[in-house]
């Protein structure tokens, strides 16, 4: 092995441009990966920690299974069982802060928190700086922490005014608390008839805290509570902000699928690389194996080289991944401080992160390398030392070719079959077929497309055109090349344009009313507090509306799964607004759901649960179980993602206590006056803060302008697919242009220009670029659908659109990447001393 | 014993109409310590002879005997090994590993035995010091000139110390100073360290240094003859020779 390494090192040292280019392919897939899984799960430890510090000491705390609130009655359970020292109910609930307030006290939320005063204070310290604590018979009070009187300037005596169901709540405030500011989560305790008037939700609570007597088994004393409770019920450790947690989760997942990825590119550029390096070494090779060197030690020579760039770019790229977190870490850190109030936050390097990217990072390259190595393997000597037997070549090409067509074909089937991880297999099946395929098309190829550019370079073009022809094999590996490059951006065009046009037709379809009173954070369960029913009663007497309607939320489990329940209002919400229904009919359906506990689930619930139109699910609800039966699967907008179920309002409140609402939608009269309409509309809104007015059309578009953000950061990932591809063509060409020297100096030496010599090598690339482009189009489109495919099997439902600005980029980029991987070779084949080029072997 | 026979040696490339005998049915024999040239036109098969001497090609029939053994029934890897420490090629291109120094490149079919890096150096430096390359250790291929790259070659071939060399038109590629040189070298090597050597030549001056020379034509040995005289001597009834093919 020793000889292999020192020979190894010695071709990467002697190639290094080439050597550092390869590498990048491995430098960046493993930066992505090493990076990415740095720093999010810096972002998830600071924020559990950040939220674990926010509970105080209490021995145990119960929940309700669904998140939900209960009756505050629920409490007496627990009160007089043996070994329960004190117990108390509260209702602790996120509500967001009226932009001005917020921006204010710099941050965008608190948590309010609704205690029986007197248990409390028992339960725990609350360290008065000025003022009072709350008392028994306090109506509006509040207490708050020191730096947020600071903040908003309050002192005892002070108001705090709080959105709340009835638009806003004035507090008076009795007392400062000498508590450190909690990062992240600022706490202010009311009294809990209070908290229940401002959330509307009379005789609710949704934690139960208890502490234990001394010496008492503290689990023992859980599992007797819990028991008392009955199944409703969990015990916990508490924590909040879990769909903070659940999307950086998701973060971390989509990440390491990205580097995988990239990953998966760098290893075919490293097998690119090395079938030329080993189409370049045959000379090298042959005398290795003539002066004696075994198949075995050729295999290791080329893996050896492999290895030790899979070392280098492993370890180029932890470094780099390293240095991303930092870079993409400072750049969240002022919005993580504002609205997370997070501080002081470093990548986080853990073994298996670490072991992760090495393995994947080495393995990837290696990977890449066994392919050329075998094939090197299979040199022999004076197969190195003569120039190749046609015949023998076109006979192996042609056998390539049928295998490549037959797994076309099988990957065809297999997305005819409509099943998922079969398209997905046969997607693997698909590239590796056309890159088989592709040798045998490059002759008819390179001549349909030849004739094209002969209108450009009418000699340069024939000679190019028969240089590709001649070593088919050649071209189709750098053809092949750039394929994966424009494959990966025009699925990712795919998937984008998709879900873009998906997401335009679910607005249009599903929120579609004149005018919106949406609550500040789009995510329906986000921390809102709703409003009560005067609300949407004072805007349906709005002259010139002609009708309202509502959204309402509750939580539920159906089988440890837990679902966001919807309350609409049967009549009127398909009038003004409706569903996207895949399965059922919209007039029964919500028919069913005024008449019946009836719901209909979204389609991400129903591709988890494998729900059908029929079924009967068990509802765990603050009330107990209750059963459901489903009349439709069809989804809206805002709540696509989230397993979600609609039900009817009154379903929702005999069920979940539920009756705020947390989104108003309202259709003005084909005559009405618009402008009047929303004037009145705002000033409505100006008494509940936590209402944003907004008319269709401009959420409309403000809608399409965040998600052209997104698309930005797509096109980023783009551009750094097109990259490697990019390499890997200058790469090619140039050893092209190499291994013809000699022949460059004949054509120059029977009368070429050296204008002529580079204008053929640039027709060659440009050739090669029209080819891959050829490839990467239909395995891009391909790629792509099957993507949009296993999207919509995952529930979330899309149409597919054809990508037709994908395209156009993908054919721009192609050829531009043709012609930009040719500028250097061109210079050098033109540059070539005839002389030396004529002696040159 | 020979140290090389051939028996019914035959190389058929291709199959059906397009099939080109490059040798047919070669019997003959080299002895110990003999320098032997084989000379003929372009394409009449002495290159292809030498592969399958080398062991580098497998023949279509017939057998190669190299101390009495059969080549041809030998593995890939034994060959390989065989080819390591029994033959030296020295190639018309010369074929050293551009990355590589002269003397990493004269140590390389020990370096690929297992030999110990210092011993294989150590044992290169001294072959390539008696081929007078002694102040070029330590230059890459492309810091050398055709002739010093083709000693470097002979070096190599030289360092496993094996009975047998086989040289492919090993002047082929040299100005004929240069080409003097060598076959000079390729003698001294014969005459003052005993290998047997196995030249195959279309070059007369470079035959003229051989013992023994086989004339081939369209696959076939048509004659043969033993040299006496001086090499100038040689050389011109070598070259009436070979117009008469």
């Amino acid at each position: 092995m020793r000889v292999q390494l020192m020979m190894a090192l010695r071709y990467l040292r002697g190639r290094k441009l080439r050597t550092a280019l390869t590498t990048m392919a491995v430098v960046f897939g493993v930066a992505v990966l090493f990076g990415m899984n740095a720093l999010l799960p810096t972002m998830l430890q600071a924020f559990r920690q950040t939220v674990m510090a926010a509970t105080g000491k209490v021995d145990l705390m119960f929940t309700s299974v669904t998140d939900g609130p209960f009756p505050a009655d629920r409490v007496e359970i627990i009160q007089g069982m043996e070994g329960i020292a004190e117990v108390t109910g509260s209702l602790r609930r996120n509500i967001l802060l009226p932009p001005d307030m917020a921006s204010q006290a710099g941050l965008n939320a608190v948590t309010l928190v609704g205690v029986d005063p007197e248990v409390a204070a028992r339960m725990r310290h609350y360290p008065l700086k000025e003022g009072r604590f709350l008392a028994a018979d306090d109506g509006d009070a509040v207490v708050v922490s020191k730096g947020l009187a600071e903040k908003l300037g309050l002192a005892p005596g002070s108001t705090l005014t709080l959105p709340s169901a009835k638009g806003t709540t004035d507090f008076e405030v009795v007392g400062i608390l000498n508590v450190p500011s909690i990062p992240g989560v600022e706490e202010v305790y009311v009294p809990l008839p209070a908290a229940q008037r401002l959330l509307e939700m009379p005789g609710q609570i949704n934690v139960i805290e208890a502490t234990v007597k001394p010496g008492v088994d503290r689990d023992e004393v859980e599992k007797a509570a819990l028991a008392a409770l009955g199944d409703l019920f969990k015990a916990e450790p508490p924590e909040v902000g879990e769909e903070l947690i659940a999307s950086l989760e998701m973060g971390e997942i989509a990440f390491a699928l990205f580097g995988v990825m990239a990953l998966a590119i760098g290893a075919f550029i490293i097998l690119n690389t090395f079938r030329t390096v080993v189409v370049e070494r045959r000379h090298d090779l042959g005398m290795l194996r003539a002066v004696g060197a075994s198949r075995r030690a050729v295999v290791g020579l080329i893996l050896a080289e492999s290895l030790l760039q899979g070392v280098l770019g492993t370890a180029a790229g932890l470094a780099a991944g390293y240095g991303l977190a930092w870079v993409l870490l400072l750049s969240v850190k002022s919005v993580m401080q504002q609205y997370l109030r997070m501080e002081a936050i470093a990548p986080i390097i853990t073994l298996p992160n670490l072991m992760t990217a090495v393995v994947l990072g080495l393995g990837a390259t290696l990977a890449g390398g066994l392919w050329p190595a075998l094939a090197a393997g299979r040199v022999t000597p004076v197969e190195a030392l003569r120039p190749v037997v046609p015949g023998a070549y076109e006979r192996a090409a042609r056998r390539r070719g049928t295998v490549g067509a037959v797994l076309v074909v099988l990957a065809a089937l297999a997305l005819l079959t409509g099943n998922f991880n079969l398209a997905a297999l046969g997607t693997l099946l698909f590239l590796v077929g056309l890159v088989l395929v592709a040798p045998v098309l490059v002759s008819p190829l390179s001549r349909l497309f030849g004739r094209l550019l002969a209108l450009i370079f009418a000699r340069e073009g024939r000679l190019a055109e028969g240089n590709l022809a001649r070593q088919p094999n050649r071209a189709a590996i750098t053809a092949s090349a750039l394929m994966v490059g424009l494959a990966m951006i025009l699925a990712l065009a795919g998937i984008v344009t998709s879900t873009f046009d998906g997401f335009m037709s679910y607005i249009d379809h599903s929120l579609r009313a004149d005018f919106l009173l949406m609550p500040a954070s789009l995510v329906l369960g986000g921390g809102n507090v709703g409003a009560g029913p005067e609300l949407v009663e004072e805007i349906r007497a709005v002259p010139g509306v002609a009708g309202a309607t509502t959204l309402r939320l509750a939580t539920a489990a159906v089988d440890g799964l837990t679902v966001q329940v919807v309350g609409v209002d049967p009549e009127t919400y398909p009038q003004l607004s409706g569903l996207v229904f895949r399965y059922g009919d919209s007039e029964e359906a919500f028919a069913a759901l005024g008449r019946e506990r009836a719901m209909i689930v979204n389609g991400v619930f129903a591709a988890q649960r494998r729900v059908k139109v029929g079924d009967v699910l068990t509802l765990q609800t603050p009330e107990g179980k209750r059963e459901y039966r489903v009349v439709g699967v069809g989804s809206d907008y805002l709540n696509a993602k989230l397993v979600t179920a609609y039900i009817s309002q009154a379903n929702l409140e005999r069920d979940f206590h539920q009756t705020a609402d947390l989104l108003v939608m309202v259709e003005a009269a084909d005559d009405a006056d618009m402008a009047a309409v929303q004037a009145r509309l705002e000033e409505i809104v100006r008494k509940y803060p936590s209402f944003v007015l907004t008319e269709w059309r401009s959420f409309r578009e403000e809608q399409e302008r965040v998600f052209g953000q997104s698309v930005s950061l797509f096109n980023v990932i783009g551009v750094m697919f097109a990259l490697p591809s990019l390499l890997a063509m200058v790469n090619t060409l140039t050893i092209n242009v190499m291994e013809r020297t000699r022949e460059i100096g004949v054509l120059r030496a029977v009368g070429s220009t050296r204008r002529q010599v580079r204008r053929m090598v640039i027709a060659e690339s440009l050739l090669l670029g029209a080819l891959g482009t050829a490839f990467g189009i239909l395995a891009g489109l391909w790629l792509g659908y099957v993507l949009v495919a296993g999207m919509n099997v995952s529930g979330f439902v899309i149409p597919y659109y054809f990508p037709y600005t994908g395209v156009l980029v993908a054919v721009a980029v192609g050829l531009l990447i043709g012609v930009g991987a040719a500028v250097l070779p061109a210079r050098r084949a033109a540059r070539l001393d005839v002389v030396a080029a004529l002696r040159y072997e | 014993m020979p140290i090389i026979q051939t028996e019914n040696l035959t190389k058929i490339y291709g199959t059906g109409e397009t099939a080109v005998v490059a040798l047919d049915h070669i019997n003959m024999a080299v002895e110990k310590g003999e320098f032997l040239a084989v000379m003929g036109p372009s394409g009449c098969g002495k290159s292809t002879l030498l592969h399958l001497v080398g062991g580098l090609d497998r023949p279509t029939e017939g057998r190669v005997l190299l101390d009495g053994r059969d080549l041809t029934a030998l593995e890939d890897d034994n060959l390989a090994a065989l080819r390591r420490r029994r033959i030296g090629f020295v190639f018309q291109f010369y074929n050293l590993i551009p990355v590589l120094t002269a003397l990493e490149n004269a140590a390389l079919p020990l370096l690929l035995d297992g030999v110990r890096p210092a011993e294989a150096h150590r044992h290169a430096a001294e072959w390539l010091q008696r081929l007078g390359m002694g102040d070029r250790l330590h230059h890459r291929p492309d810091q050398l000139s055709g002739g010093q790259q083709q000693r470097v070659a002979i070096a190599r071939a030289l360092v496993a110390e094996p009975d047998l060399i086989l040289a492919d038109e090993p002047t082929g590629n040299l100005d004929s100073r240069a080409g003097d040189e060598i076959a000079a070298l390729l003698r001294r090597i014969s005459s003052e360290w005993g290998r047997t050597i196995l030249l195959v030549t279309h070059d007369p001056r470079i035959a003229a240094h051989a013992d023994r020379i086989l004339f081939m034509k369209d696959g076939r040995i048509i004659d043969e003859t033993r040299l006496a005289g001086t090499g100038e001597e040689q050389a011109q009834a070598l070259r009436e020779r070979m117009e008469t093919l």
